[in-house]
């Protein structure tokens, strides 16, 4: 019984899905991962435009306020486990947004992240290799972060 | 010039003067006179605004509105400037909306950030701002928005309130087949935009869109860096082609310092610019057919886009986020590496450009789909001073580049690209022909640098600087560059001893393109939203900066 179920695990880590979600400039870097020349495709991801197929959610890059609650409702439809995935400068202090008036400066406190890809904007490689992070995640039947905390199950959205 | 200069005769004014070669810069004495003096110099035949923006004087206690005229016929362009008291009971003025058609979201923005309040405005509601800025305009010297970031919680509640009150108040206001659908934030082709479109079935009513999802107040952000370090804030307005804003933005310092920077780093700025002009422009066309539903294209644009941001990779050590021009010419000196690179990338685009053409621009099922949809004439083009790719598209000769040409583009052999009809598949055929063009330039440019190299009137490890001192004079300037999405203006202010802006007001294209999509779409059917927002060439980083 126990083998069947990593077995399942093992298949889920090898098509993890994500949103579309775009909320800031590293989009675009996603976009190049997407691409020919880095091809995440080879790895089994794949972007989903519903979050309720869907294994990992980006933060990419900044989160305005205004975008905040559309996050966290994306996040809810998400069937558990749901990871998160934070994208950039931005996502882990507010990054060259850090003196904005409209930049949420702790979005991984409200919605705590698996995996911090580093860079402004993070290198397609990077990206990769941080859902490669979650991969292991799942693989080993880890919780998600923001499961077991976070500001997000305070807040309205 | 003197033509326009006659116009302000009848009208008390503190000063006239020329400003660069084609402006007239005009201060009026009183505000009562604005909308007489908007009046006469629409009936000249300026019919374009290019932005509204309020300059704030704590000290002096005044508001200093600056209104910019453009002619996109004949390029001769009015700076109009008035003072209004600052306290928020006397902080009015009248709304030139009536008049100029483009003016309508500058002055609502004008009004959500500093209070200014636009008498007889058709609609002055808030705009941009997150729920939790309504009334207290953020922007205003003063505010204390470390304070008020203090409650996040609350803020959070705020908007969120804010957004079910709407959702409430519009399950009353409608029954039976008319509803709002919310197309955003979350559309896989929307991006960070909300469009509020009423619909009858499948025909739509009315659209009303929703922007400030991406709203980062760089504005307000650069009024807490340094000269330098608000390139880093700069760039970013749009990731898609980055170098250009740089570009405006060290022209402006420039200006105000009063230095000239080399030929050479000029010619960097030509070369370095019309890469980030390709490398928007691939993703602006694999963007239209994403709209369409077909990804073949996007994926090919972004091959060849790779190639491009392999050049940038090699001069600055970025792909994305260069930082490569900053006040006073570029930032890193030239290696020839970079320029056997950029062969590389021409010579891709050149191996890939008659696929590109035969399969996708004479597509016929694409062809049957766009012609017909997002038509946008002429006369809208100067009313709502559209610019870029599609006001070329609609067959208005407008062209930084060509109109006031800066960097080294006087060098350069180019040609205005337009096409007629205005219609989406136009807007397509442009991007095409710019995408050409700008690998004609960037052969002119990089043959001009080899040249000049080799005989030794470059040197590329020194000329790429100049000293630019980190305390600036007094000053105000105005700095004009052709981005990518169509023409981009900030406009400066400094005071004495500055290290950093006082004022820098953003007017990006795409705020103007997002303005007209009401137009367009009334009537039509839902499933043309995705291809005309597509086929505009929206970035939502720079309709909120």
């Amino acid at each position: 019984m126990l083998k069947i179920l990593d077995f399942f695990d093992y298949a889920k880590s090898q098509s993890a899905w994500m949103v579309h979600f775009c909320s800031g400039c590293c989009s675009l870097e996603m976009a190049a991962a997407m691409g020919p020349r880095y091809d995440w495709e080879r790895y089994g991801y794949l972007v989903t435009p519903t979050p309720r197929q869907a294994d990992v959610i980006f933060i990419t890059g900044l989160v305005s306020k205004k975008i905040l609650p559309a996050l966290l409702r994306t996040y809810a439809q998400m069937p558990e486990p749901s990871y998160v995935a934070a994208m950039g400068a931005c996502a882990y202090d507010g990054g060259p947004y850090n003196d904005s008036v409209a930049v949420i400066k702790n979005v991984t406190e409200i919605l705590p992240a698996d995996v911090f890809i580093a860079g402004c904007p993070p290198v397609p490689e990077a990206i990769i290799t941080g859902l490669d992070e979650i991969k292991g995640k799942i693989e080993r039947g880890e919780p998600s972060a923001a499961s077991h905390g976070g500001l997000w199950k305070q807040m309205k959205f | 010039m003197e033509n326009i200069k006659e116009l302000f005769e009848p009208f008390n004014t503190q000063y006239m003067e020329l400003y660069k070669e084609n402006w007239l810069k005009v201060k009026l004495e009183s505000s009562s006179d604005l909308l007489d003096v908007a009046r006469v110099i629409k009936n000249y035949g300026i019919r374009s605004i290019a932005t509204v923006s309020p300059t704030d004087f704590i000290e002096d206690n005044i508001f200093e509105m600056n209104y910019f005229f453009e002619d996109l016929n004949t390029y001769k362009n009015v700076w109009l400037k008035v003072d209004i008291p600052r306290e928020f009971s006397e902080c009015k003025i009248d709304s030139i909306t009536p008049l100029f058609a483009g003016a309508n979201w500058h002055e609502r923005e004008a009004h959500s950030m500093y209070g200014v309040h636009f008498i007889n405005h058709p609609d002055l509601s808030w705009f941009i701002i997150s729920a939790d800025y309504y009334g207290k305009f953020p922007f205003r010297k003063g505010f204390d928005w470390k304070a008020h970031e203090q409650n996040l919680i609350e803020n959070m509640n705020t908007i969120v309130d804010d957004l079910y009150d709407e959702h409430n108040a519009n399950d009353e206001k409608f029954d039976g087949s008319k509803t709002i659908l919310n197309w955003g934030p979350t559309h896989p082709a929307s991006g960070p935009i909300r469009l509020k479109v009423e619909v009858d079935g499948e025909e739509i009513l009315a659209i009303e869109p929703d922007i400030g999802y991406v709203w980062r107040a760089l504005e307000h952000l650069v009024e807490e860096k340094d000269f330098l370090g608000s390139i880093v804030a700069l760039e970013r307005i749009c990731f898609m082609d980055n170098t250009n804003s740089m570009i405006c933005y060290a022209q402006a310092v420039e200006e105000i310092a009063g230095k000239e920077i080399t030929d050479f780093a000029k010619m960097m700025r030509v070369l370095l610019g019309e890469i980030g002009r390709i490398v928007s422009h691939l993703m602006g066309i694999g963007g239209f057919f994403n709209t369409m539903g077909l990804m073949t294209l996007f994926m090919w644009a972004i091959d060849l886009r790779e190639y491009f941001l392999d050049v940038l990779e090699n001069y600055s050590g970025a792909r994305v986020a260069t930082a490569s021009i900053e006040p006073g010419g570029v930032r890193y000196p030239l290696n020839m590496k970079t320029l056997e690179l950029l062969d590389v990338a021409i010579e891709e685009y050149e191996r890939t450009k008659d696929d590109f053409y035969n399969i996708f621009l004479k597509n016929p099922l694409m062809k049957s789909r766009a012609t017909k949809v997002g038509i946008i004439t002429k006369d809208e083009v100067h009313d709502f001073s559209l610019c870029g790719i599609v006001a070329r598209a609609s067959g208005v000769k407008t062209d930084i580049r060509l109109d006031e040409p800066y960097a080294a583009y006087d060098k350069i052999d180019m040609d205005y690209m337009i096409e007629e009809n205005g219609a989406a598949k136009n807007r397509l055929d442009v991007l095409f022909k710019e995408i050409a063009q700008s690998i004609s330039i960037l052969k002119q440019a990089s043959s001009d640098l080899r040249d000049g190299i080799k005989s030794q009137i470059y040197n590329p490890q020194k000329d790429h600087l100049v000293k630019i001192p980190k305390k600036l004079p007094a000053g105000e300037a105005i700095s004009r560059v052709e981005w990518s999405r169509g023409e981009l203006m900030m406009h400066l202010v400094t005071q004495e001893k500055a290290t950093s802006p006082y004022r820098l007001k953003i007017k990006a294209p795409s705020f103007n393109h997002t303005m007209i999509l009401e137009h367009l779409l009334k009537g039509q059917t839902l499933s043309d939203i995705p291809l005309v927002f597509g086929s505009l060439y929206i970035c939502q980083g720079d309709l909120d900066r």
